[in-house]
């Protein structure tokens, strides 16, 4: 299921946002090798101190397995500062009915292939689901997000590409990273429920049926 | 969209027209009172302007109550719109929200936080009396509208301080200039698109941070404010 932890609930969340600090550790730093800063075992920067929103998927064994930031490019946010050579030297996008989605990432090394509830595509739909969903809600239209090519990969293979991408792909670690743009509309929460079959409420809690 | 408002950068009394922008958003949106409170990058100021009855404005001054109120408090750290039934019901929510309701006020509010870039955040809060399904299908259908409200009253009062008009100047992306260029030429959305060879949500998305950027209502002022600047050609 998906949480949206923000400044206003964060105090009942502490374990979960150590936890998705350690997930962005492993996806960042260990795997992708991007210069960030990691403290025992957790990845912060400066942007989580701006009161951003995170969008958190655990599994039902209550594991942290995939998540995202988002902030509003009405204020200070990554294609401003850290990633500001993304966008080749322009001035990013600023609207308040567009959001920024940064330190996208899923769990590779606990979920598997194939679409079933433990799957990297299953779990990325549900963050993109969640998010949309939770933008949708708040008269946001449209989401630009820094991601990677493999994420850029997953997201057109699950039939949601992004629509279009601002500035130009440039190294970052061991990959390169992007900035792409994404309608926070029905139509791509619809395409994403249908091809990843999630259709009850991301963000109640499933009660899983045992097999006798 | 043709948001039917006063234009706040055309106007000369400030102060005044603040109000009457309020009291236009809540006739066409349908809501009981508006309000907006800037919470500045120096010293954590606050301005405010709202159409609450004076007696309320009165007492809020008087008890100081802005020291406490939730919404200038806590509703600036969330990125989406919030409902106030989402502020814990402690002592400061009790000591605004309670009294409010002795003054004829509904607790039953929205507020949409805008955070500018220089620490500076700006907080539209409106209220509805109404029953609940009600209040939950007026919100879905005019966020977006508040969204636009917001920061356009927001970007209105920051630059009419002094010292803000100094760091004002629009930075556009050469892509938002290009697009604007066209538009001056005549050309249609889905044109621009075909022409520049991106797809027309990405020329809608440039246009609409052009439009916020500029501080235009329409992409025809944006357009007027753009060739004013010198940052496009008159066609």
């Amino acid at each position: 299921m998906i949480y949206i932890v923000d400044s206003l609930n964060a105090h009942e969340y502490g374990d979960l946002l150590d936890n998705m600090h350690r997930l962005r550790a492993r996806v960042f730093s260990d795997r992708l090798g991007w210069d960030v800063k990691v403290k025992n075992g957790m990845e912060r920067d400066m942007f989580d101190d701006l009161d951003p929103a995170h969008v958190i998927s655990v599994d039902n064994d209550g594991q942290v397995v995939g998540c995202m930031r988002l902030l509003q490019t009405t204020g200070p946010h990554m294609l401003t500062d850290i990633f500001a050579c993304l966008l080749d030297g322009e001035p990013p996008l600023r609207s308040s009915t567009v959001w920024e989605a940064t330190r996208f990432c899923v769990d590779t090394a606990r979920l598997g292939r194939g679409t079933c509830r433990n799957s990297i595509s299953y779990v990325t739909s549900e963050v993109m689901i969640g998010a949309f969903e939770y933008g949708k809600a708040a008269g946001v239209t449209d989401a630009v997000a820094v991601i990677d090519p493999v994420m850029d990969r997953v997201m057109k293979r699950s039939g949601n590409g992004p629509y279009g991408y601002l500035g130009s792909p440039k190294p970052m670690g061991k990959v390169t990273a992007l900035a792409a743009l994404m309608d926070c509309s029905t139509q791509r929460i619809e395409r994403l429920r249908e091809f990843s079959g999630i259709r009850h409420d991301v963000f109640q809690p499933q009660h899983v049926e045992l097999a006798a | 969209m043709a948001l039917n408002i006063i234009d706040l950068s055309t106007v000369k009394s400030r102060d005044e027209n603040f109000a009457i922008f309020l009291d236009q958003l809540c006739q066409r949106l349908d809501l009981d009172y508006a309000s907006y409170a800037m919470v500045g990058p120096f010293a954590g100021t606050v301005q405010g302007y709202a159409n609450y009855p004076e007696p309320w404005k009165n007492h809020y001054i008087r008890q100081g109550l802005h020291r406490v109120d939730p919404i200038l408090h806590k509703a600036g750290r969330s990125i989406a719109p919030v409902d106030w039934t989402r502020f814990e019901k402690d002592q400061s929510f009790r000591s605004v929200f309670y009294a409010a309701d002795d003054f004829g006020i509904t607790p039953q509010g929205l507020t949409v936080p805008i955070r500018g870039p220089y620490g500076d955040r700006g907080l539209l809060s409106v209220t509805r009396a109404c029953p609940i399904p009600e209040w939950e299908k007026l919100k879905a259908a005019i966020v977006g509208d508040l969204q636009l409200a917001a920061v356009h009253l927001h970007d209105s009062v920051m630059r009419s301080s002094v010292l803000s008009r100094a760091f004002n100047t629009p930075a556009l992306s050469h892509r938002e200039i290009e697009i604007l260029q066209w538009v001056a030429a005549g050309k249609q959305q889905q044109d621009i698109g075909d022409i520049l060879a991106i797809s027309h949500r990405t020329v809608e998305v440039h246009l609409r941070s052009a439009r916020e950027k500029l501080g235009a209502l329409t992409t025809f002022q944006a357009v007027g404010r753009a060739i004013g600047l010198g940052l496009i050609f008159p066609c």
